[in-house]
């Protein structure tokens, strides 16, 4: 599924290597769709939307990255700045659950945060190794075979074998932490 | 391989790569999807990027305006040192030049006479030297005078202090049979003449050599020696002395 279609001549044009590159065009292209990706793995839209711009200015600022794959590395630095977010959040929660054992009252709000979905495939995807959660992020998003695979810079015979590694640990991860719901 | 069969053979793995999707896991992930009315603000998103691509603008700028700083006062600071003498000479003009500035405001400093009492005197070593003309120039040629010796160079500040002094000393009491000797300590005339042709000097200037300075065992300038009438070095000044100790020695060595 593409959430947006942009017309790939945008793309073309803005990444031709004999033209300057069209940071705009691409965002104009491109926003809707990176900030889909990041808002899965950030709870709060708004600071999706900071991190997929984030995404855009590096990407402007690494001249190395302006080459037609130029969106497969959006992607992925879209999705890397969101975990890392994601993974500071559940630091912080962790500490504040720490807190909250001295406190010993924790908030409503809270109390229905953790037993959100969301929250716990959040938690269980910030402690996988970056590359599985990156993968089965994106892949989740519906990136295309060969998105991913240019995306995560993964041979594509290997890309089949990581997804099953990602999944696994997965599946490991939230029985853990959840039991087998 | 043609077109056809890259295009089936991609076809054949992505549905590979599909089929073997764990569909457990795939539920849990599709919990993350956004909410359905959720529409990015591309509008904000634009603002935000603009913002902070003019503020990167403004950093590179500022950082070439910093390069640019930094590059003008390294070549700026190059080329003082490049233009500057050695440090030790530079020292030496420091010295003579707060010598100089301590002679100025103390113009009526007491004469002092350091002269050498006579039965302690040793004869002067004679030396034979050019002058500017090719012509040589002895030291025993101006005995039964009282000769002042002096060990200078154009690049010594202390001897820019004295050297109008001893122009004026030797025109004072040139006829009373004072004669004057400037042994020059420069590489050689190409230095000396420019000089000598704006700053004339009345008093025969020769051109030194090291075994002259070893004889006088000058180690710093200016040097000045007096020589008595009978040819023996009366007093040796290393450095700037007051002139009316010069003055007065040289009245004292006349009569």
């Amino acid at each position: 599924m593409n959430v947006t279609a942009p017309s790939e001549a945008i793309l073309e044009a803005a990444t031709s290597p004999a033209a300057p590159f069209d940071i705009e065009s691409l965002f104009r292209a491109r926003f809707d769709r990176v900030a889909r990706v990041v808002a899965r793995v950030v709870r709060d839209p708004a600071r999706a939307e900071e991190l997929a711009v984030e995404a855009f200015v590096r990407l402007w600022r690494t001249p190395q990255a302006h080459t037609p794959q130029a969106e497969a590395w959006l992607y992925r630095t879209a999705v890397r700045l969101g975990l890392d977010e994601l993974r500071r959040q559940t630091r912080r929660q962790r500490y504040e659950s720490l807190l909250a054992v001295v406190r010993r009252n924790p908030t409503p709000e809270q109390l229905h945060a953790a037993t959100e979905e969301q929250d716990r495939v959040r938690v269980v995807l910030a402690t996988l190794p970056a590359r599985q959660a990156e993968l089965l992020l994106l892949r989740s998003h519906d990136l295309s075979y060969s998105e991913l695979a240019a995306a995560l810079n993964i041979h594509a015979g290997s890309l089949g074998t990581f997804l099953a590694r990602a999944q696994k640990s997965f599946r490991k991860e939230y029985t853990n932490r959840y039991g087998q719901t | 391989m043609d077109k056809h069969d890259y295009a089936s053979a991609a076809r054949d793995l992505t549905q590979e790569f599909t089929s073997g999707l764990d569909p457990w896991v795939e539920s849990r992930l599709a919990a993350l999807q956004p909410e359905q009315s959720w529409q990015p603000n591309i509008a904000r998103g634009q603002s935000l990027l603009r913002q902070q691509i003019s503020r990167t603008h403004a950093r590179i700028s500022r950082y070439w305006s910093w390069a640019a700083v930094i590059a003008t006062a390294a070549t700026l600071i190059a080329f003082a040192l490049a233009a500057a003498p050695a440090p030790r000479v530079l020292a030496q003009r420091c010295v003579d030049c707060s010598i100089a500035l301590w002679q100025s405001i103390s113009p009526a400093a007491p004469a002092q006479q350091n002269l050498i009492a006579v039965s302690n005197r040793v004869a002067a070593p004679d030396f034979t030297l050019t002058d500017a003309d090719g012509k040589s120039i002895r030291l025993s040629d101006a005995k039964g005078k009282v000769v002042l010796v002096n060990f200078w160079a154009t690049w010594c500040g202390g001897c820019q202090v004295e050297i109008p002094w001893f122009r004026e000393l030797y025109t004072t009491y040139k006829n009373a049979g004072l004669d004057a000797i400037g042994i020059s300590m420069d590489d050689g005339w190409t230095s000396v003449r420019p000089y000598l042709k704006e700053k004339p000097i009345p008093y025969t200037i020769v051109i030194g050599t090291e075994a002259t300075a070893k004889q006088f065992n000058v180690s710093a300038m200016p040097v000045t020696i007096l020589v008595d009438r009978q040819g023996n070095i009366a007093a040796t000044h290393t450095g700037i002395v007051a002139k009316s100790t010069y003055q007065s020695e040289i009245e004292s060595l006349l009569k």
